[in-house]
């Protein structure tokens, strides 16, 4: 048999920018919680940004910058990024619930889960293997359907626009202040981004792999090979 | 990799349809119906696609139940075959067995007819001789809850699973989207619907709704 394209049915239209700005606020939100989170339905949870984002340019959906090592949420370069209008493509969480951690990268407007690592498992044969691999699934699957729960509430608040959203671009401006101004030959160089603007810093350079599919290297590979990376 | 091993790149679909009470022998007949099989005729960038047993992608045969279906779960893979030629050698053998119709012929250029003919034939011949490229991407289907996970998110591969799902089990598969999430909470949900964009930017504009 052949293959061809088959349209997609989609469910409730996707609203790909409330999508991004779900990841904006996770990123915050990890901060201004101090990365616990008491969620509905499933309890305490800590969850923090680990070593992976990237981001894109409005309209666009290929990766434009890609940052990786450690403490890449804090950096200056990825408030500078948001700073300067584009928005996260995709995220690195880590996620702990009891004693069980996940580690996953959300992506795209469907919320992808990429590379879930599970928790460690043993069962015996290949049933208890399955059940036990798809409750851990079903258990990240259900904290990041939570997590999006919280900030469904949070974003239709009248609280967004009078407090939150001014608490984002302060948080965004904290970033952005660490960077010197351009014009100013005695900032110190280290606080600078990288040569190119947003290129990776030479210690955040590698990528991770993350159990990335096919198409999703080929992007990679096409941001890390041809494609110019934007000034912030 | 994914459903029995390894970390999961998942995009979650919705089974739209329903599941008929006999469904283990139905599915049974429409897997082995849609396995996969090698192609007779091969042509050089043409895809083939069918459902493998996850342990092993030359493994098509369903007729034992306890290889798919572990309870409510149902797994599978799908696999997806496409042969290439490599461009380069093959422009070269082509050159070739133009140059000696020619010299055969006596002739200074070969009518298209002829090239085509020679390519055609080349094409057989090298296909013959080329193994496919091959392509698993695994999925898990919870029947009870009716989700599906396929450990894959690009769209093609995503394109050919919707096919291959609704052709074998007659039910669709829609994409979750982040505010299906919200179904249970309508006003939560129509107030999602109607946000518009944020500006996190310091200096922009300020939020346009």
């Amino acid at each position: 048999m052949s293959g061809r394209k088959d349209e997609p049915k989609e469910g409730k239209a996707a609203h790909p920018h409330l999508t991004a700005e779900f990841f904006v606020w996770l990123w915050f939100a990890a901060d201004r919680e101090g990365g616990t989170f008491n969620l509905d339905g499933i309890g305490v949870v800590d969850m923090w940004i680990e070593d992976r984002l990237s981001f894109r340019v409005v309209d666009e959906d290929k990766a434009r910058v890609a940052l990786s090592g450690e403490d890449t949420a804090s950096s200056a370069e990825a408030r500078a990024a948001l700073a300067s209008g584009k928005v996260v493509r995709d995220l690195q969480l880590h996620l702990r619930r009891e004693e069980r951690e996940y580690s996953v990268t959300l992506r795209g407007v469907h919320l992808d889960l990429c590379g879930l690592k599970l928790p460690a498992h043993a069962s015996e044969g290949e049933d208890g293997l399955l059940y036990e691999r798809m409750f851990l699934y079903e258990e990240a699957y259900s904290i990041v359907t939570a997590l999006y729960r919280t900030f469904a509430r949070e974003r239709t608040s009248a609280a967004w626009h009078a407090e939150t959203l001014p608490q984002i671009r302060a948080w965004v401006q904290r970033g952005e202040a660490a960077l010197p101004p351009e014009d100013d030959p005695d900032a110190p160089q280290a606080a600078r981004p990288a040569p190119g603007g947003g290129a990776p810093t030479s210690e955040n350079e590698a990528e991770d792999d993350v159990g990335y599919g096919e198409d999703e290297r080929d992007e990679l590979g096409e941001l890390s090979g041809d494609d110019e990376v934007e000034t912030f | 990799m994914g459903v029995f091993a390894g970390a999961m790149t998942v995009r979650r679909y919705r089974v739209e349809g329903e599941v008929p009470e006999d469904f283990r022998d139905l599915f049974m007949a429409s897997l082995q119906e849609h396995a996969f099989r090698e192609p007779k005729n091969p042509a050089p960038g043409e895809e083939h696609v069918g459902w493998c047993l996850i342990q092993n992608l030359l493994d098509l045969d369903f007729s034992e139940r306890d290889k798919w279906l572990f309870n409510h779960y149902l797994t599978a893979a799908l696999r997806v075959d496409k042969r290439a030629l490599p461009a380069k050698l093959f422009k070269a053998h082509l050159e070739k067995r133009v140059a000696a119709w020619l010299a055969e012929n006596g002739r200074q250029r070969a009518p298209a007819a002829v090239k085509a003919e020679i390519k055609q034939a080349l094409e057989l011949e090298m296909l013959a001789k080329t193994l496919p490229r091959v392509a698993t991407y695994e999925f898990c289907w919870n029947i009870v809850d009716g989700w599906v996970a396929f450990h894959a998110t690009g769209e093609g591969p995503n394109d050919l699973f919707r096919k291959l799902f609704r052709q074998t089990f007659g039910c669709v598969l829609t994409p979750c989207s982040p505010l299906d999430l919200l179904v249970e909470e309508p006003a939560l949900l129509e107030g999602m619907e109607m946000a518009g964009i944020s500006d996190y930017r310091p200096r922009g504009e300020g939020a346009r709704a």
